[in-house]
């Protein structure tokens, strides 16, 4: 019988960062995957993560996923595709599938990282084609480059919902509207309000009554409800689309580690049913570890350090890392690990009704509820400079108004104007004497895109608004116009001064407009003439 | 259906343009994409029906996960043809219900 050191079933962020961290201390490591490529969902992230540099903050997901493959063929890590692990027994051995064939190993130590799959919600209509997981849109256009729909509806607001949202936009789809039961936007404010901005409606506090269509979907008809989530009779509103897209969580896969006879619980605050396990990933099965979604439902960043911490583990379990090297190895993934727990998405907090941010500012009440933040609460964030700074020159622009675990900005304005606490999820703030340069890169570092530089006194009775600008076609300057407010109204007219582009901003042009000086706070979004409208 | 120059992927690295036949009738997709994805590409999106309540089924979980959009490729049943690397020459047809592979063969579906 084949016998490994290490066996990991999973090539996603966690497994890879299991197997690289093993490898590295100089443990012999198989990972094991079903798909045809390696790196699970990785690949199909195309936005800029959140966190600080060691999170690889401000990285799209899928150039994290390819620097791991390479890192693991570096390090000699064997990869083996389209191989099904299908269970394991006593004394750690593995039942493998490749290519109709079976095959037993056995491994000193396993790291299961299955990740999770897709929650869905039954309704009338729920099983016609056209409805499909938000995570099947994602795959379609990011790695497949197909659209999986015309005009699509977005049921669930969670960051999965709002990211998956952007991209299909971006894919070059009309995104007709974002819905969900909560009264609240469940994902961060700053992935809503990107596209709040582009005119897509947030219908909180619906659901989805049915979806119609004779053997596809032709429409769907969704429903207020109310504080007892009983629908609201006569509130349906009946919107033509050919696609929902279902954004209604994930459930950790945890059925090989049941198998194996890890014991199970179940723990809503981490997605559903869970292995137990200790604070290294070590399940009640000794020689088995989990790391990733399997062990609760988190991002990718943190799936990193799990993985790295279940990889470290397992070398030491073996022999190959010295107790202090390892106790000293942990310490830094755990200070790492806690850093993006912090805040008010942060371990614990789910379901719970923040009132105020960690300074003690009143949250702003319409980002929770329409996706973006009012121009009548903007103000009082300390991003937002006061109007005699604005009026002076070019200054940074933050709406940045939720306590998310995220710095880049900070690292971004060579001269230093940006400023963040103690703790990686204070808002940041501005520096008292700002020497904006125009360079535009705190504007591309934000992953939030929630930062824009202004100049309200560009000339005579106009202002220079500078925006994050992901879509296509890319304006070019001299464009002309409309300049939208935070909810895709249209305000006014704009001219493109420039559109700047480069290496270190990673894709997401800068695009400088000029608008009107009454629209200065107001305009935060360009739609070139011609565009199509969108509906209120 | 197919995403042209976007804005953070550029153009997609696609493979060499490729016949398959969908039911009998010609048509073109991407040599190496998921066979759904050429599917959705020709504007195919149902995949199967069931073998109850005879009801359409297509892509839903697009990793291979949740079986609702097998077809019969090939003359194979029960292929999830959203993990299933389309090749020059492919046959591909709608599935009613659950099927084996003598079941498949018996009501001809190697076309």
């Amino acid at each position: 019988m084949r016998r490994v050191e290490l066996a990991v079933v999973g090539a996603g962020p966690a497994g890879l960062s299991a197997a690289i961290e093993a490898a590295r201390h100089g443990v012999e490591v198989v990972v094991f995957d079903e798909n045809q490529r390696p790196g699970g969902q990785l690949f199909k992230q195309i936005h800029k993560f959140f966190g600080s540099k060691e999170h690889r903050a401000r990285e799209r997901g899928f150039r994290i996923g390819e620097d791991l493959l390479k890192e693991a063929r570096e390090l000699n890590v064997t990869v083996e595709l389209e191989t099904v692990v299908s269970g394991i027994y006593d004394g750690l051995e593995l039942v493998v599938t490749k290519n109709d064939r079976v095959e037993h190993l056995r491994a000193n130590a396993v790291v299961i990282a299955t990740g999770a799959s897709e929650n869905m919600i039954p309704f009338p209509g729920w099983t016609l084609p056209g409805v499909i997981g938000a995570g099947a849109a994602q795959t379609m256009c990011n790695l497949h480059g197909v659209k999986p729909g015309k005009n699509i509806l977005m049921v669930g607001s969670g960051n999965v919902g709002v990211v998956v949202g952007l991209q299909l936009i971006q894919a070059g789809c009309s995104l007709e509207a974002v819905i969900d039961a909560s009264p609240r936007v469940g994902g961060y404010g700053v992935h809503a309000a990107k596209i709040a901005r582009t005119g897509v409606p947030f219908h909180l506090r619906h659901t989805i009554k049915e979806v119609y269509g004779k053997d596809r979907v032709e429409g769907a008809v969704i429903v207020e409800v109310d504080e007892k989530w009983q629908p609201v009779p006569g509130s349906e509103k009946d919107l033509k689309v050919d696609t929902v897209c279902m954004a209604v969580g994930l459930s950790p896969m945890y059925q090989l580690s049941k198998i194996a006879g890890c014991e199970t619980v179940e723990d809503p605050s981490r997605g559903g049913v869970v292995p137990i396990c200790d604070e290294y990933g070590a399940t009640t099965v000794p020689g088995i570890y989990v790391a990733g979604d399997v062990s609760g439902i988190e991002e990718a960043s943190s799936a990193m350090i799990g993985g790295k911490i279940a990889g470290a583990s397992a070398a030491l379990k073996q022999g190959y890392l010295a107790q202090d090297v390892f106790e000293e190895r942990y310490a830094a993934f755990r200070k790492s690990l806690e850093q993006l727990r912090q805040g008010q998405f942060g371990h614990g907090m789910k379901g719970k009704k923040i009132t105020h941010t960690q300074e003690g500012i009143e949250v702003s009440e319409s980002l929770l509820c329409r996706g973006f933040v009012d121009e009548s609460e903007i103000l009082r964030f300390p991003g937002i400079p006061s109007e005699e700074i604005r009026m002076r020159g070019l200054t940074p622009v933050i709406e940045c108004t939720q306590n998310i675990p995220c710095d880049p900005c900070r690292e971004a304005c060579v001269k230093g104007c940006i400023r963040i606490g103690e703790s990686i999820t204070d808002l940041p703030s501005l520096s008292k004497e700002v020497q904006c340069t125009g360079c535009g890169m705190c504007v591309a570092a934000c992953p939030g895109q929630a930062i824009f530089l202004l100049n309200q006194n560009y000339s005579d009775g106009e202002a220079l608004v500078v925006l994050p600008y992901e879509f296509q076609p890319l304006p070019e300057a001299g464009d002309e116009g409309t300049a939208c407010d935070r909810s895709g109204n249209p305000v006014g007219k704009a001219k493109v001064l420039k559109v700047q582009k480069a290496k270190t901003m990673d894709g997401t042009a800068v695009l400088s407009m000029i608008v009107p000086r009454e629209l200065a706070m107001t305009a935060r979004f360009f739609r070139p003439s011609g565009s199509e409208e969108r509906r209120a | 259906m197919r995403i042209k120059n976007h804005p953070i992927l550029g153009e997609f690295d696609k493979g060499r343009t490729v016949a398959f036949s969908y039911n009998g009738a010609p048509m073109t997709g991407c040599e190496g994409e998921p066979i759904a994805a050429a599917l959705r590409a020709n504007d195919v999106i149902i995949h199967r029906y069931t073998s109850k309540e005879h009801k359409p089924r297509g892509i839903f979980c697009a990793i291979g996960r949740c079986t609702d959009c097998v077809m019969i490729v090939n003359g194979k049943p029960n292929v999830r043809t959203c993990v299933t690397p389309l090749e020059e020459g492919m046959t591909v047809e709608t599935q009613y219900g659950l099927l084996t592979q003598e079941e498949a063969e018996a009501k001809g579906a190697v076309l």
